[in-house]
């Protein structure tokens, strides 16, 4: 009998140590009032209209400031050299962690409040909506006006969220269209041009084919935002207005359709890997892909990047464009030195520097006009397609506009007996009804 | 008064008291020391705790401006919250026992002392811990530890379901609030879900069903052939045939997806090459669901197999001996003694391999990730399980609360099911028929 009081004694030691654990940091915030909290050690409270540059120039980092920086394995090493050169400036160690692109936003939000995410980490911009809504990112406040006079209007415009501007800007993306020299002198400028060639050069026996793109939201914006239609309204801005099934999309999905004599295949068989594959063995003419890829294809396929082609209505192709920015951890335990980092990562040289090493396009216009790109014959390609790009949306909803648009895209593909006005329709009702429910 | 009395009124009024009375200092000591700390923490951690789990925090966090700088002020972070509550409201279970325990102990003690007989001294209590009560000594750290990192989570994930914790609710900006069964009446009435809901459940089961019957029947009716005595080579077969399950499945699956293309595939291929036409494996709603019964076919019959092959050695030569004598022909031998047999000691695994199949997450996000896409689903594929599309739900659409909801209806499916079914297999009325 005794012993099972022991064994309740060994109980009650660990509920003793559970509650110890449990028990710091909960009774001390009981709603007081965020005035009342001290102003932070580094910037006192700008009482007086005291020169805002001068205030600059005194930003140091807190003393022991010791930073965390997540970044995705492509960019691993050019994060590196960045944090050591920040280190050599302001004498503050960072220590980069690889987190895939990808994982980094969902990470955030649950290791942000934990204490254990990143201080500094990059977003796509069409992540930002949901970490801003949980209160999860700091605003680039101090460093604004410089970062909107440097960078491109898109990539301002991407990394804030109802007129606030969060990001430091780190690249831009869009999709172009890969081509093969060998096979192509010339890239097709029109998508006639495209479907002539395939005439000659498809053999379904030999797999060649002349073209591919894969079958997601994202690709599938030309046949959409060529005939007038749109994501959302107001610039992709404005979630009560989608635009998916305005302007003449039926029409754009039609000549969509058309193209499947000469892609004879269903959409599930296209994948990154095939036509990456196929693209580096010759036997695809044409890839419509992104700067990500063109370390893929540089050693094995002589290739050039040209804009997408025109489409028959005479439109230029509107793709979608990607900016990836670099966020501060709005549970940062070092604000002051995060923020200083990520305005030194996203300078001029530095943007050039990872363009140098991972080939990303940069979002700073001087940087933009910097002979590196302007005379690189993969980036051009790129960059004129780009100014013909819309920002992809980042307002909750996106997510469900997403999901809807890639299964209405596939289906109309594989099943030609799908009526696209019809499913158009539906489309946008999915997603007003999915937007409804939340 | 009796000492027992006496002992266990003492103990009520404060842990430990009873058994110094009963002079056993040195637990007595030991009890009231852990009594005041326990009673310290209660009175002043667990009113916080509770509340916060009730209201699930009143102050999100926000931002200050100071200076040029915006500042985050942190806020009750609802999710924290729950989190705690739930553990102090465990741990005040656990002490609230050790109590009781205590209670016990000083009327047992205090019995023993009315009987004449002198109670154990400290060094004698510990004595007996290591060795009369070894078991409950060894039991209890695994069943604290289970509590905390198996059932409480358990019990968290349930609990969300309960809450509006989705986008666009998403703390620490914002604060979760208990809802009650919304969730649940939006899962069965708003037809966004309900539509997506029945579809997959459907599917879900029909799913489970025929993946655990072809795995099962085919791994029994392999070993059965291996096991027949003209095979030769048997060591050979039995090792050629386990290698896809000695595969991590990650790893066949992802190259299954490949070998599956239709365009491109070696799949394909072959049957180009044969002159056939080709399946759309991947691509076409039902072949779709083919292919994940196949591929999971590929992967589970090999534990089937092994499974039957260890009943098969254990069956009595003098059986078939006897059936022999009776001028039995192997198909008999094989209907009246074999397959009973086999089928008896296996049973259970059917069971086991129909749970796991409801659940098969690998199968079907590795192979398909749940394409092609449906139209009407919301956020889900054609072959999309409901635990696939659990996650999707959780993982990329930050609906945390309807994936909850999910995770309820998928344990009372696979409880339901497993216990229904176990009361009615032999093994478990018949407890005796091999010894």
């Amino acid at each position: 009998m005794a012993i099972k009081k022991w064994g309740s004694a060994l109980v009650c030691f660990t509920l003793v140590i559970m509650l110890a654990a449990c028990g710091g940091g909960n009774g001390d915030n009981n709603g007081s009032a965020p005035a009342s909290e001290n102003a932070s050690a580094t910037v006192p409270p700008a009482t007086e209209s005291a020169s805002q540059a001068a205030e600059e120039e005194e930003l140091v980092p807190e003393p022991g400031a010791k930073l965390v920086v997540w970044e995705a394995p492509e960019q691993l090493e050019y994060m590196k050299e960045i944090g050591a050169a920040f280190e050599a400036e302001y004498g503050v160690p960072v220590t980069v962690e690889q987190v895939a692109g990808g994982d980094q936003g969902s990470r955030l939000s649950t290791d942000g409040p934990s204490k254990t995410a990143a201080d500094i980490l990059t977003l796509p911009h069409d992540q930002i909506g949901l970490a801003v809504k949980a209160g999860l990112l700091l605003p680039n406040d101090v460093f604004e006006e410089e970062t909107r006079n440097a960078n491109v209007e898109t990539a301002i415009t991407a990394s804030s969220q109802n007129g606030v501007l969060y990001g430091y800007p780190k690249s831009v993306e869009t999709y172009a269209m890969f081509y093969n020299k060998d096979l192509f002198p010339e890239a097709p400028k029109t998508w006639d041009e495209i479907i002539a060639f395939a005439d000659t050069f498809n053999d379904t026996k030999q797999k060649k084919y002349t073209i591919m793109w894969e079958f997601v939201g994202y690709y599938s914006y030309p046949f959409i935002a060529s005939y007038g239609g749109y994501m959302f309204g107001d610039n992709n801005t404005n979630a009560k207005d989608i635009g998916l099934n305005k302007g003449d999309t039926v029409q754009g999905f039609e000549f969509l359709r058309s193209l499947k004599k000469i892609l004879p295949m269903n959409a599930g068989d296209i994948s990154y890997d095939v036509k990456t594959q196929l693209f580096k063995e010759g036997k695809l003419a044409l890839n419509i892909d992104g700067p990500w890829s063109v370390a893929a294809f540089k050693d094995s396929v002589n290739f050039g990047v040209a804009p997408l082609p025109k489409f028959p209505n005479g439109k230029d192709s509107i793709s979608f464009s990607g900016v990836k920015s670099y966020y501060v951890n709005s549970y940062t335990a070092y604000p002051v030195a995060a923020r200083l980092f990520a305005h030194f990562a996203s300078s001029k040289e530095n943007q050039l520097k990872n363009f140098e090493l991972t080939g990303a396009i940069p979002a700073n216009k001087e940087a933009g006009e910097d002979p590196k790109i302007k005379d690189d014959p993969y980036v051009s390609g790129f960059f004129q397609q780009f100014a013909n790009s819309h920002p992809m949306s980042s307002v909750p909803g996106t997510d469900l506009a997403w999901e809807a648009l890639k299964a209405t895209f596939v289906s109309l593909w594989d099943d030609p007996s799908l009526d696209i006005k019809t499913s158009l329709d539906q489309m946008v009702k999915n997603i007003e009804d999915g937007l409804a429910a939340r | 008064m009796q000492s027992k009395t006496i002992g266990a009124v003492l103990s009520l009024v404060l842990m430990g008291l009873g058994q110094l009375y009963n002079r056993q200092w040195g637990k007595g000591i030991v009890f009231v020391a852990a009594a005041l700390v326990g009673i310290y923490l209660t009175v002043f951690q667990l009113y916080d705790h509770l509340h916060g789990l009730i209201t699930l925090g009143e102050q999100p966090s926000g931002f200050v401006k100071v200076g040029k700088m915006m500042k985050m002020v942190e806020g009750d972070h609802s999710i924290f919250l729950l989190i705690k509550g739930l553990i102090a409201l465990v741990a005040v279970l656990f002490f609230l026992c050790f109590y009781i325990l205590n209670i016990r102990d000083a009327y047992l003690v205090g019995r023993l002392r009315d009987e004449g007989k002198s109670p154990a001294t400290f060094r004698k209590s510990l004595a007996a811990l290591g060795d009369k009560h070894f078991a409950y000594l060894v039991l209890l750290p695994p069943f604290i530890v289970i509590t905390f990192l198996t059932i409480l989570p358990l019990i968290f994930s349930i609990l969300l379901a309960f809450t509006n914790f989705a986008d666009p609710i998403l703390p620490p900006a914002n604060l979760v609030d208990w809802v009650g069964f919304d969730n649940f009446s939006k899962m069965l009435n708003l037809k966004v879900w309900s539509s997506t809901f029945v579809g997959i459940l459907t599917w879900t089961l029909v799913w489970a069903v025929i993946a655990t019957a072809t795995t099962y029947v085919g791994g029994i009716l392999i070993a059965v052939l291996i096991h027949q005595p003209r095979i030769r080579f048997k060591k050979f077969w039995r090792t050629a045939l386990i290698v896809p399950f000695a595969i991590p499945n990650m790893i066949s699956l992802l190259v299954m997806r490949n070998m599956f293309n239709n365009q491109f595939g070696p799949i394909n291929g072959y049957l180009q090459y044969f002159g056939l036409k080709g399946l759309p494996w991947l691509t076409d709603p039902f072949w779709a669901k083919v292919t994940v019964i196949l591929a999971n076919m590929w992967i589970g019959i090999p534990i089937t197999m092994i499974l039957a092959f260890g009943v098969l050695t254990t069956i009595p030569r003098d059986l078939y001996e006897a059936a022999d004598v009776d001028g039995a022909g192997a198909r008999q031998k094989f209907r009246m003694i074999t397959l009973p047999m086999v089928l008896f000691s296996t049973s259970p695994i059917l069971i086991m391999n129909f749970a796991g199949n409801i659940n098969n997450f690998n199968v079907i996000y590795l192979l398909t990730n749940g394409e092609p896409v449906n139209i009407n689903y919301q956020f889900a594929g054609h072959t999309d399980l409901l635990v696939t599309w659990l996650y999707k739900l959780a993982l990329n659409q930050s609906q945390f609360s309807f994936a909850s909801v999910i995770g309820i209806v998928i344990f009372f499916i696979v409880a339901s099911v497993s216990i229904w079914s176990y009361t009615r297999t032999r093994s478990y009325r018949e407890e005796d028929m091999i010894q």
